[in-house]
């Protein structure tokens, strides 16, 4: 199947791997479905690009790289998204804003993590409302 | 918008399974308790706003151009590729 992307021009994705989204995303009611991009020239981010809106993409991260002690209550948001047993199957991102417009200001959203079940093709971004973590964490170290 | 008034210890049904109950008033705060299904979200409207903001941030168009600079500064300090 081919798409239109924001960044890659058109491309050629496996319909079966696209990730739905059944609550949306905040500020972007209607966009439910997504696919993952991993492109060598972007790593360590990769693209979620908006099926509905082609226009529409968000870089996510493994956000290990840069905080390795960050943590979720999988089992509880599990149970949430009906996602019962096999927590395996669960990916964690988080979302980058580089809207600074320089590259050492990037931050990462750790209030709004996306999860992701690699099995089921569904998607979550949690609103973190009881936590401690910011939306705007600098992925850089700041010296 | 609805607005009704409610006394400390009295009781909002909403929809068929959602009761919010008014626990405590003090000096302009109150403390409401909410029994709802595990399927349905209730969270802090500001913290709502806050990951809604930031979501619109994030998809700026700009971000392709400076995605690239960032994975390739991101390259450079940790010295790694994939």
């Amino acid at each position: 199947m081919k798409i239109e992307t924001r960044q890659f021009g058109t491309m050629v994705i496996e319909p079966e791997k696209i990730y739905t989204m059944p609550g949306g995303m905040p500020g972007f009611p209607g966009m439910k479905r997504f696919v993952i991009l991993k492109r060598e020239e972007i790593w360590p981010f990769y693209c979620l690009q908006c099926i509905d809106d082609s226009e529409l993409c968000f870089y996510i991260m493994d956000p290990i790289l840069f905080k390795a002690d960050y943590a979720i209550n999988l089992s509880q948001t599990a149970k949430e998204a009906g996602w019962e047993g096999d927590l395996e199957a669960i990916k964690l991102y988080v979302i980058v804003n580089t809207s600074a417009g320089v590259p050492e200001k990037i931050t990462a959203n750790l209030l709004g993590p996306l999860l992701i079940h690699i099995k089921r093709f569904e998607a979550v971004q949690l609103v973190l409302h009881d936590s401690n973590y910011s939306h705007q964490h600098p992925i850089f170290e700041t010296r | 918008m609805l607005v009704l008034t409610r006394k400390v210890g009295e009781k909002l049904l909403i929809g068929d399974d959602i009761i919010v109950q008014v626990i405590e008033v003090n000096r302009g705060n109150i403390r409401l308790g909410i029994e709802a299904p595990g399927h349905v979200s209730i969270m802090r409207f500001e913290v709502y706003e806050r990951i809604r903001e930031e979501n619109v941030k994030a998809a700026s168009p700009k971000a392709a151009m400076d995605i690239q600079r960032v994975a390739d500064l991101w390259k450079k300090n940790k010295g790694e590729n994939h």
